[in-house]
């Protein structure tokens, strides 16, 4: 699991550096951060999914487009009425996937533990 | 490895593959803004241009200065002959004493004004605040309205003729005195009875007071025999304003 998500992250970062080349407005800048944030968040929730044992794919597909449009709306809801709406979603998404890898950390911790039990 | 299990890895991938997209296109946005933001790499070539508007800057102020002359000398030229014209040419000379068009001398003082170099300290908020240890616009301006009050003729801040135009007022960490940038200290020469000005600006609760009971050093006085002050070297054009015809009063 740890293997394929960090190869489709490698891929992707390298992808985006390397051979996309979008000129976005700047405006957008801090809306796509925003998407990119809930993105991570979504993928961390997914992996504490799995090693849980509820991974639903449609749940994971649809958590992941929904928050990171969300996110950004939200953010720019915010901008147009003088909000800084956008740190909501960054506590928001910060806190919890903080919560997931903590989970996560556990989870590998436990499985380590008993390891050594049996071994 | 079950059909689903084989599925389920696809979509992790898949959404990895996307959120790294994401960070990467955020990632480079975020880089080029920060770059395009601050040009370092421009600096040395913003400082030349800034040297070249100085010096462009000094040889348009002897063009008008060279131009000044020029007017004088025709003026005169254009009034060497008749008595009246004579008694016109005088009257021009007093309206442009008046204006701060003609360099003057004569006695008064040097006040001198700078920023402290001692640090915020003692026991009150008052003394603690660091903008009191500062030269502001305002002290310059209670300072010149001073003076004036006190019978100064002719009053100048480093250099830069105050006239009837003239503006004083901070930006940032600079003082603006005519459109000139100026800092700390600041010289501020005044012709007038030198004993009235030094008595004016030294009032008990005064102009000066404050800043004194902050540092004594920010405030220098000198009685002269003899101060020279430069004439107006900024533009004279009114762009807004016209003489207006004389207007009939109502009874």
């Amino acid at each position: 699991m740890i293997f394929v998500g960090a190869v489709g992250l490698l891929l992707g970062v390298i992808i985006a550096s390397l051979l996309l080349d979008i000129p976005l407005p700047e405006e957008w800048a801090a809306y796509l951060s925003l998407a990119a944030l809930a993105g991570l968040d979504t993928a961390f929730g997914g992996w504490r999914a799995a090693l849980e044992g509820r991974f639903h794919a449609d749940v994971f597909v649809s958590g992941f487009i929904v928050n990171a449009l969300l996110a950004a709306a939200l953010a720019y809801l915010g901008d147009r009425i003088g909000v800084d709406l956008f740190l909501a979603a960054v506590v928001t998404l910060g806190g919890r996937m903080f919560l997931n890898l903590s989970l996560i950390r556990r989870y590998y911790l436990n499985q380590l533990a008993l390891r050594r039990q049996r071994g | 490895m079950s059909d689903n299990k084989i599925y389920q890895m696809m979509v992790f991938f898949s959404i990895w593959l996307v959120v790294g997209l994401l960070l990467g296109l955020a990632f480079k946005e975020q880089t080029r803004i920060r770059t395009a933001e601050l040009p370092s790499a421009r600096l040395p070539e913003l400082a030349r241009a800034y040297v070249q508007e100085k010096q462009s800057n000094a040889a348009l102020e002897e063009e008008i200065r060279q131009l000044r002359q020029r007017i004088n000398e025709l003026e005169n030229a254009f009034t060497s002959g008749a008595k009246q014209a004579q008694l016109l040419n005088q009257s021009l000379q007093e309206a442009k004493m008046i204006a701060g068009l003609v360099d003057v001398e004569g006695p008064g003082i040097e006040l001198t004004l700078r920023d402290s170099t001692r640090k915020p300290t003692g026991e009150s908020i008052e003394q603690l605040l660091p903008e009191l240890y500062t030269i502001h616009d305002y002290d310059l301006l209670r300072v010149v309205n001073e003076l004036r009050q006190a019978g100064a003729e002719a009053i100048s801040i480093n250099g830069q003729r105050v006239v009837a135009t003239t503006g004083i007022r901070c930006t940032g960490p600079v003082v603006f005195v005519n459109d000139v940038k100026m800092a700390s200290p600041f010289t501020v020469l005044a012709i007038g009875d030198p004993k009235t000005l030094k008595g004016a600006l030294e009032m008990p609760g005064g102009v000066l007071a404050d800043l004194k009971s902050v540092d004594p050093k920010m405030v220098q006085i000198k009685l002269l025999d003899k101060v020279r002050i430069p004439a107006y070297s900024g533009s004279t054009q009114f762009r807004y304003a016209q003489p207006a015809p004389p207007q009939e009063v109502k009874p």
